[in-house]
This record gives structure tokens, sequence and C-alpha cells, in this order.
């Protein structure tokens, strides 16, 4: 009987535990959304603008990384219309991208660390989470001539490129 | 007030984005000899776009020839869709970026409109 017992006990000992893994990755992706959609103001006839004081609207974009170090942020602000009335003169175009707000505090020095290729603006998404992004746009008829009436819309380009 | 702000855009930019993945996608065997395929999945929340363009680029941006089913794909609005993405093997070494484009619908508004493009890349 104490030999049986201390063989039973052996084998109760020897008993693998049984353990169940969980397992999980965390993949990079970038999500790219508008949040505000951007309007042109109108201030005088050969001018068109998105600045709020001209009735205009900002364009804002945000970009959602969920790794650092995975992407660029890359904005262009518009450089010709996409479509428009008829033109019969030039148009001069400027803009800037700048960032509106970040929700890390890692990403304050975003402005800083970007670069510029002619209207486009890049950024290195170098810490997780969400960044918003503006894109200001003027557009001058050429000499100071009227606009002609209709709609007028300009593309702005938000990329996010994997690095 | 800074947070009720960003709180607003998280609000209302929570439906209008574009998405694909993976990030960094591999070549795999096709079944077809000299040619290699990878998959990709792409994810609409834009209201305002029903289609994307697909795009194989290099390194310095020049296109290069693939196959799939659609180049431009159909997308309704929160539906998602994977799709696979075949090339040659003498196209591979070339091939950088894999790209999908937003592709945008004319309204009567003078307004910005904004263009997405998301990029991956095989490394």
């Amino acid at each position: 009987m104490k030999k049986l017992l201390i063989a039973i006990s052996f084998i109760l000992g020897a008993t693998p535990v049984l353990a169940a893994d969980i397992d999980g990755t965390v993949e990079s992706r970038c999500t790219v959304a508008t949040t505000v959609p951007g309007i042109y103001g109108n201030p005088n006839a050969y001018t068109l603008t998105t600045d709020p004081a001209s009735a205009g609207q900002v364009p804002v974009i945000r970009f959602d990384t969920t790794l650092a170090n995975a992407y660029y942020a890359q904005i262009t602000y518009p450089t010709s219309f996409s479509s428009s009335p008829s033109l019969s003169d030039n148009v001069t175009w400027t803009g800037a991208v700048t960032l509106k707000a970040h929700g890390e505090s890692g990403m304050s020095g975003y402005q800083a660390a970007s670069t510029t290729t002619g209207a486009m603006r890049s950024y290195p998404l170098s810490v997780a989470g969400s960044a918003w992004f503006q894109s200001t746009s003027v557009a001058v008829y050429g000499g100071n001539r009227a606009f002609p009436g209709g709609a007028y819309k300009a593309v702005v380009l938000a990329e996010c490129v994997a690095q | 007030m800074r947070g009720a702000v960003i709180l607003c855009l998280l609000l209302s930019g929570a439906v209008l984005s574009h998405e694909m993945t993976p990030t960094y996608p591999k070549w795999e065997i096709s079944g077809v000899d000299d040619v290699k395929k990878t998959t990709m999945r792409l994810w609409n929340s834009r209201e305002d776009v029903r289609y994307y363009e697909i795009g194989i680029f290099s390194d310095d941006w020049k296109p290069i020839p693939f196959v799939t089913a659609y180049r431009i794909i159909p997308l309704e609005y929160l539906k998602e869709v994977k799709f696979d993405v075949y090339i040659t093997e003498n196209n591979i070494k070339r091939a950088r970026y894999i790209c999908s484009l937003s592709k945008l619908r004319s309204s009567s508004e003078s307004q910005t409109l904004l263009a997405t493009r998301i990029c991956s890349k095989f490394k």
C-alpha cells in the first residue's frame, strides 16, 4: 500500500502543467482622415483664399499611426485648379502646411523636423498617435484681373508613405 | 478649451478616413512561373470617395507594370476589400512602393478637395 501511494505521488508530480499562450502582434498602420474640409473665400475679385478672415476655411487633415517611425506624412498644397471656368491668364499660387495639433507631447517637434520639396512638406511620424495638419492655399489671378464666375476646385494631396 | 477643440476634431473626423495594410507587404509565390503576388487590404471610411486607384512605384516614383483585377477599385463607404497584385519577377527588384489613391468626385462649391494616398513599402 505504501509503495502504491509513493508511485501515485510520483505520477501526479510528473503531470505536466498545461499553459495556454495568448499571442498577438501590433501591426503598423496609417490612417489619413479629413477632419475639416477646405473652402475658398473670395475677399476680392482676383483672390481665392482659405483664410477664415475672408470667409474661407482651412482644411485640416489627421494622420493616425499605430507604431512610431513607420511612416512619413506628406502634404502638398495646391498649385493648380482641378476644375474651374476657362482662365486666360496665369494664377499665382501660395500655400503653407503646418502642424495644427498633436495628440502626444513628443510630436511638438514635428514642424521643426519637417522638410519641404516644392509645395510638399514631409513629416517623419516618429511618435505613434494622432497628429493634425492644416494646408492653407491662396490663388491670385494674373494682373489682378477678376476671376470669371463659377466654381473653383483645387486638390490638397495628403500622403502616408511607409518609411 | 484646447482639449475641447481637439475632441471636436476627433469626433468630426472619425468617419472620413482611408487606410491600407500591411505597411510592409511581401511577395509570395502565385502558382504561375516567374510571377509573384501579394495581398493588400484597403478600408474606406471616406463618405465622399467610392474608388481607389492602385499603383506600384520604384524608389524614384516611376510606375512599375503590374496586374490586378481592378486598377481602380470600387469600394463602398465603410467597406473593406482584399485584393491580390501580381508582378513579374524581373520587376520585383524595382518595385518599392504600392499605393492607393482616392479618386475624387466633383461638386459645385469652390473648395479645396483632399486626395489621400497611402503607400506601403517592399523592403
